[in-house]
């Protein structure tokens, strides 16, 4: 019997491994049940050789498809071998697993064997089993497959902490080019019930600090069926599904809220188009996060990327920094892209970059400059900005106090004053600090062996030198 | 100038705090058995009062505030050698100005004590992720760690919520000390009775083997870097945990022949 979960395991945790989502974070409760609690900020139990932190027991219910998704390791063409969880196995291991303390909690996602509704049936029964009959009051994250039936997506909701539904591609021409079986409204339409579901048990929170001070639970808020051009004629509203006598206690349902996930690389997406996504999902669903992966080649498709193509990493990386400025830094997405920019920078991170092209607005006097204009310099976060504000209160910040205070000086000096004084480079000029910054983000005189470095012709190598002030 | 000698304890610390400001400045404050006398400072027992301690206990909370008291605690956890003088150096500091001095960020005092204070909580945040805990045969759950500082204490509370219907022992290796919980409720002592019967239970083998299996399988192979996954897991970790004992240094594999 080992022998069977084992291979089990192997194959739904190979098949599960392309989800990018595994944070616990979002709810905070005591033990409620038998065993398990939740930690507001989440625990990583352990890293894969990826340097993937595993949170939580990530495996696919079953990867018995029906669907043929291009970019998909399970879509039903695909030879691999296949697998499925019976509920109670995989209560059962969850539990055992979390009581060695290997895991916080379960995600639990599946293919779509038979039909959407046959497959989330599947699933709730497996989540009651955990919630109700071995008392698991740890982390569940359930992923909603496309199409399901509002009745049993409130059901899981009411299980689970934090639901997610796939949007895969950040565009409807690529969706309807990779994921033919999936349509945009079966995908906003769980999207836009979660969201109305949180507003109603005043559990939505919103990603980051994008909505601070708004009040998000006000009815107001509520998405009807006019919204976003996509998500317009999206299902039928289904307020109705929550009794108004009857109301679910507050933070009942999905108390973590929901998330996303898209694919980087595998259309022909600019920067510029997956994070207007972003900004949508975020504004419109009021999402806590929207997870990017880059895309790997899994399966031989005409239509992407070929199998030798390396994943793009560095352009994940870029566009996760850039999704933090949306949601934590007060940036909209037309202030770091748009017009011939289609892209974000690979040299520097996305503030840099934003600062570089606005450098009218710098330097900033850190001893003057409101909360928000600090979270602009870059080099400087929201724990070293309030650490600014609070010292300049009895005592004005030096140069050499910001190193303390945990800003990043490397980045920051070109940007800030301090006491009137600027500690940068002697031209002001966007090419010589960024030349200047490049160079010692290498922890080297010069960029002689970075990548940036060999991409360049011998020509411009000089014109960086000559600006660096070396020839 | 004088070098006081204590015996380890928190209440130690708060004599020698005591001592500094009523009988001569301090010029270090060591550990009894491991002092090394100096030419230029006499040294001084101090012996451990309560009445004292309590003294200055009640003096941090007040004057200065029930933050730089944590703070106080918590340094005393680590296993920073310098970790007396810290303390006393940011206590000085928070007498003279009080409830601010935690606000001087910038003082050389008060950032030798925030680092070292930090240093403490991650770890503590560590050892939440990486107990990995073994069902013996008794039904109990056990679990060894080896932190660099003496952290144990401030886990309890965490685990026993957790797992207030499972009996837990969690045994700090390096100090030789344990936890013991049950229903919620938690207390540390020396060691393991002698006699203690760490057999397994008869199915842990097999889930160590699962879980092993997961851990290798979850990750993608396009993607390896070992250098990120030594970042968040360093290897001075691994010997207790599941996954990563396979990979520590002088692991014997041959416990694990049993199984499936």
């Amino acid at each position: 019997m080992e022998e069977v979960l084992m291979k089990k395991l192997q194959i739904l945790a190979d098949s599960a491994k392309y989800d990018v989502s595994c944070s616990s974070s979002g709810a905070d409760r005591n033990n409620n049940g038998r065993m398990g609690s939740a930690h507001a900020a989440g625990i990583c139990h352990s890293w894969g050789a990826d340097g993937r932190c595993i949170s939580l027991l990530k495996v696919l219910f079953t990867n018995k498809c029906e669907y043929n998704c291009e970019y998909c390791v399970n879509r039903r063409t695909n030879d691999c071998p296949r697998a499925s969880f019976e509920p109670d196995e995989l209560a059962r291991l969850t539990v055992e697993f979390y009581k060695r303390n290997y895991i916080e909690g379960l995600f639990l996602s599946s293919a779509v064997e038979v039909s959407p509704d046959y497959t989330a049936e599947r699933i709730l029964r497996c989540l009651q089993l955990l919630r109700f009959r071995y008392g698991f009051a740890g982390y569940i994250h359930a992923k909603i497959i496309p199409g399901v039936s509002p009745e049993i997506l409130h059901q899981i909701g009411l299980v689970a902490d934090r639901l997610s539904v796939n949007i895969e591609m950040p565009t409807s021409q690529s969706l309807a080019a990779f994921a033919p079986q999936k349509k945009p409204k079966q995908i906003f339409a769980p999207m836009k019930q979660i969201t109305n579901t949180l507003i109603e048990t005043r559990a939505l929170k919103g990603p980051g600090t994008m909505f601070k001070g708004d009040r998000l639970n006000s009815p107001d808020n509520i998405i009807g069926p006019m919204g976003l051009e996509d998500v317009t004629s999206m299902g039928n509203d289904t307020r109705a599904l929550v009794d108004p006598r009857k109301r679910a206690r507050k933070g009942s349902f999905a108390a973590a809220g929901q998330t996303t996930q898209m694919i980087v690389g595998a259309g022909n997406e600019t920067d510029f188009s997956i994070l207007t996504t972003s900004e949508n999902l975020y504004r419109t669903f009021k999402m806590k996060r929207v997870y990017y992966s880059a895309y790997i080649p899994v399966v031989d498709s005409p239509i992407l990327p070929d199998k030798s193509t390396a994943p793009p990493l560095a352009r994940e990386h870029r566009i996760y920094q850039a999704d933090w400025l949306l949601r934590f830094y007060g940036f909209r997405v037309e202030e770091l892209l748009g017009g011939k920019n289609q892209n974000l920078d690979p040299d520097v991170d996305p503030k840099v970059m934003w600062a570089l092209r606005n450098l009218d607005k710098f330097p900033v006097e850190v001893n003057r400059a409101s909360y928000e204009e600090l979270m602009r310099i870059p080099g400087i976060g929201h724990i070293s900005a309030r650490r600014i504000i609070r010292q300049r209160s009895f005592r004005a910040v030096k140069f050499e106090d910001l190193k303390k205070m945990g800003v990043a000086v490397k980045r920051a000096r070109y940007f800030v004053l301090c006491c009137g004084r600027y500690y940068g480079q002697r031209k002001f000029e966007p090419e010589t600090i960024r030349n200047s910054m490049l160079q010692m983000e290498n922890g080297q005189q010069l960029s002689m062996f970075d990548n940036n470095w060999r991409r360049l012709e011998e020509g411009e190598r000089q014109e960086k030198l000559a600006l660096a002030g070396v020839i | 100038m004088m070098d006081y000698l204590y015996d380890g304890t928190f209440e130690g610390i708060l004599n020698c705090v005591y001592h500094h400001y009523y009988t001569d400045r301090a010029g270090r404050i060591c550990l009894k058995e491991e002092y090394q006398p100096s030419l230029l400072n006499d040294f001084m027992e101090v012996e451990t009062d309560s009445a004292k301690a309590t003294l200055v206990y009640d003096a941090i909370e007040e004057k200065i505030s029930t933050y730089a008291l944590q703070t106080v605690y918590r340094a005393y956890l680590s296993n920073d050698p310098e970790k007396e003088m810290k303390i006393l150096r940011y206590l000085v500091l928070g007498f003279r100005d009080n409830y601010a001095a935690a606000h001087h960020r910038t003082d050389q005092a008060v950032f030798e004590m925030e680092t070292m204070v930090k240093k403490v909580r991650c770890e503590k945040e560590r050892m939440l992720q990486f107990v990995r805990f073994e069902v013996l045969a008794s039904n109990i759950l056990y679990a060894e760690i080896e932190p660099d500082n003496d952290v144990l204490e401030l886990i309890g509370d965490h685990f026993s919520d957790r797992f207030k219907n499972d009996p837990f022992i969690i045994r700090d290796v390096k100090r030789d000390k344990a936890m013991f919980a049950y229903e919620g409720h938690w207390y540390i002592s020396e060691g393991l009775p002698s006699d203690f019967d760490l057999t397994r239970s008869d199915d842990e083998i097999a889930y160590q083997h699962l879980w092993q299996t997961y851990f290798d399988h979850i990750a993608i192979k396009e993607r390896i870097n070992p250098g990120c996954q030594r970042n968040f897991m360093p290897a001075r970790y691994w010997k207790h945990l599941t996954e990563m004992k396979r990979k520590a240094p002088g692991y014997d594999a041959a416990i694990f022949t049993v199984g499936v």
